[in-house]
């Protein structure tokens, strides 16, 4: 029995470290733990431990064990801000939006400064489709809480599903400042900058995101992942840069050497097509039947976000 | 003149009784300091958002200004932060309290009547306070018992400017300047314990000398202690002038990425 426990303990702390979401896991190795009241045992990380496991048992929709783990975290620790993100996590699961919501309003009047908080009523009026005033709310939120790269990127996904990809482009702008050494970022900006008409721009930034990532291979590898993405990205503005005339609302300067651009997005499309045997042949005849000579009707595609 | 080769026999229940109990009693009072300190002080108040904006808006300049050289995003985009972000600062729409109304000019809080500084102060004080009363109880207590008599022999010469301090209570004319009174032991040991204290309490004990480490490192002494309440005002002009330094040095990224990438893989 004892053993098990060892190992129970060990996969879960495993899972906080790394922060896996295997739920039913967790509960099935947590319920043990609870019911032999290892959390008296365990010290200071039965707490970690219990939070961890209520919001496994949240997540799978067992709330009884979500509810006593609660209730011991309470007692342990009261008037505590962590204490009341997972109430205020349980009561979203039963509780409709509006009463969750006024619970919110009233912890961040009693405590302003509670930044958890803050984002789990950003959360709920996502998810109830309140977008209007989530991009209030979460914009507020960045005003004081700046380096929240990842509140920066669900601004501009925000304003994305909106449509609105002038903001979106933005708002990653300061995603890019605070982690500028991230190509998927990067990646974002360009496609969203695409979306929203500013070729040069998009093209510029698909480099960009090439060059990031491709610092330190030859030039003779293989591009993959983020650089074959943005090979793609390459191609289709050089595509649409030849067609007709792109004005840029950021005053970008179109690229040089264009048709020498076209050539190599072409030629590094293809090599990736190219590596791994036959499993490639399909994939790679539809790919340069695309790269080819391509028809002037000039349609034009939303990159999927 | 004293003769160069005297030296005086000194009673050994000097160094038991004087010696050792003067080094104990201050390594003692010293660790109950360090946990007196510690008992004291009290968690760190937390801020109401409006503080926590006034104190992180400097890090949204400084985030700008950190890339700048190297930037990733285009000239138009960092034009519109930078110029956004130095008009706030000039009209103070940062500050706590809100921007400044009208031609007012803006006061630095008042630590008087700011709250929140005025407990900084106080917390300061208090640690002030917890290192000075067992010194001068320290100094009391030897005064009083240990007058009167010679206790050790400084392996190392003085001049004769030193006499009057060192000696305070023996008035010989002509005792060579090595042979110290036990106020002199006192305020060598207040001095060099704090070797001892970083090894018993770890470096960051509150046992030691500040006033010594300060000394050393004027640097340090011109900072601003975290206690104080900081003029944001003040700091909000200064970072301006900086976002416009940084935004003479800007330079984006992607200004020849296409050349690089063509020169890369050979095609220029």
């Amino acid at each position: 029995m004892s053993a098990s426990f060892g190992s129970a303990l060990h996969s879960l702390a495993n899972y906080r470290a790394h922060n896996t979401r295997a739920s039913q896991e967790v509960l099935e190795k947590g319920k043990l733990l609870l019911n032999s009241n290892a959390a008296s045992k365990l010290g200071d990380d039965a707490w970690a431990f219990l939070e961890q496991l209520a919001l496994a048992a949240i997540d799978v929709a067992k709330y009884d064990v979500a509810d006593e783990c609660i209730r011991q975290l309470a007692a342990k620790f009261p008037e505590s801000p962590r204490v009341d993100v997972l109430t205020g996590i349980r009561m979203e699961a039963t509780q409709p939006p509006q009463i969750v919501l006024k619970f919110y309003e009233e912890l961040l009047e009693a405590d302003s400064s509670n930044a958890a908080i803050y984002k789990r009523q950003i959360s709920v009026l996502i998810r109830t489709g309140k977008i209007e005033q989530a991009v209030l709310k979460l914009s507020e939120y960045l005003d004081t809480f700046y380096s929240d790269v990842e509140g920066w990127v669900e601004l501009a996904e925000l304003y994305s599903s909106c449509n609105q990809y002038t903001f979106a482009t933005q708002a990653l702008s300061h995603a890019l400042l605070l982690a500028p050494q991230n190509p998927f970022y990067v990646l974002q900006f360009a496609e969203t900058a695409y979306s929203a008409d500013d070729i040069p721009l998009a093209a510029k930034m698909f480099m960009l995101a090439i060059d990031i990532v491709d610092r330190h291979t030859s030039d003779e590898s293989i591009p993959t992942g983020v650089s074959i993405r943005a090979w793609y990205g390459v191609k289709l503005c050089c595509r649409v840069l030849s067609e007709r005339s792109c004005s840029s609302a950021s005053e970008t300067p179109l690229p040089r050497n264009l048709n020498l651009l076209d050539e190599l997005a072409t030629e590094r499309v293809l090599t990736a097509y190219s590596a791994g045997g036959t499993d490639n042949a399909t994939g790679r005849e539809l790919v340069s039947s695309w790269m080819g000579p391509s028809d002037r009707s000039g349609t034009r595609l939303h990159f999927v976000h | 003149m004293s003769s160069p080769a005297v030296s005086l026999y000194l009673d050994p229940q000097i160094r038991d009784w004087v010696l050792f109990p003067i080094t104990l009693v201050m390594i003692l009072v010293g660790i109950l300091r360090h946990y007196v300190v510690l008992l004291l002080q009290s968690p760190p108040k937390k801020l109401a958002r409006a503080a926590i904006r006034e104190q992180r808006a400097l890090i949204r300049s400084q985030v700008l200004r950190a890339t700048s050289a190297n930037s990733p995003i285009p000239p138009s985009y960092y034009r519109s932060i930078s110029s956004r972000l130095a008009a706030a600062f000039e009209a103070g729409t940062y500050l706590k309290d809100g921007p400044s109304e009208g031609d007012a000019p803006s006061t630095p809080a008042n630590p008087m009547t700011d709250p929140a500084a005025m407990d900084g102060m106080m917390a300061g004080m208090k640690t002030q306070m917890v290192m000075m009363v067992p010194q001068m109880v320290i100094m009391g207590w030897i005064n009083f018992f240990f007058q009167g008599f010679v206790l050790i022999k400084l392996p190392f010469p003085l001049t004769l400017g030193f006499k009057s301090m060192l000696q305070r209570g023996i008035e010989t004319p002509d005792m060579d300047v090595r042979w110290v009174s036990s106020l002199s032991w006192y305020f060598l040991n207040f001095f060099g314990l704090n070797g001892l204290y970083r090894l018993i309490l770890g470096n960051d004990n509150s046992a030691a000398d500040t006033s010594q480490t300060m000394m050393a490192s004027p640097f340090a002494a011109g900072a601003n202690q975290p206690g104080q309440p900081q003029d944001y005002v003040k700091l909000f002009k200064a970072e301006k002038d900086n976002l416009a330094f940084a935004e003479g040095l800007y330079s984006w990224m992607g200004d020849d990425v296409e050349t690089r990438l063509l020169r890369k893989h050979g095609k220029l």
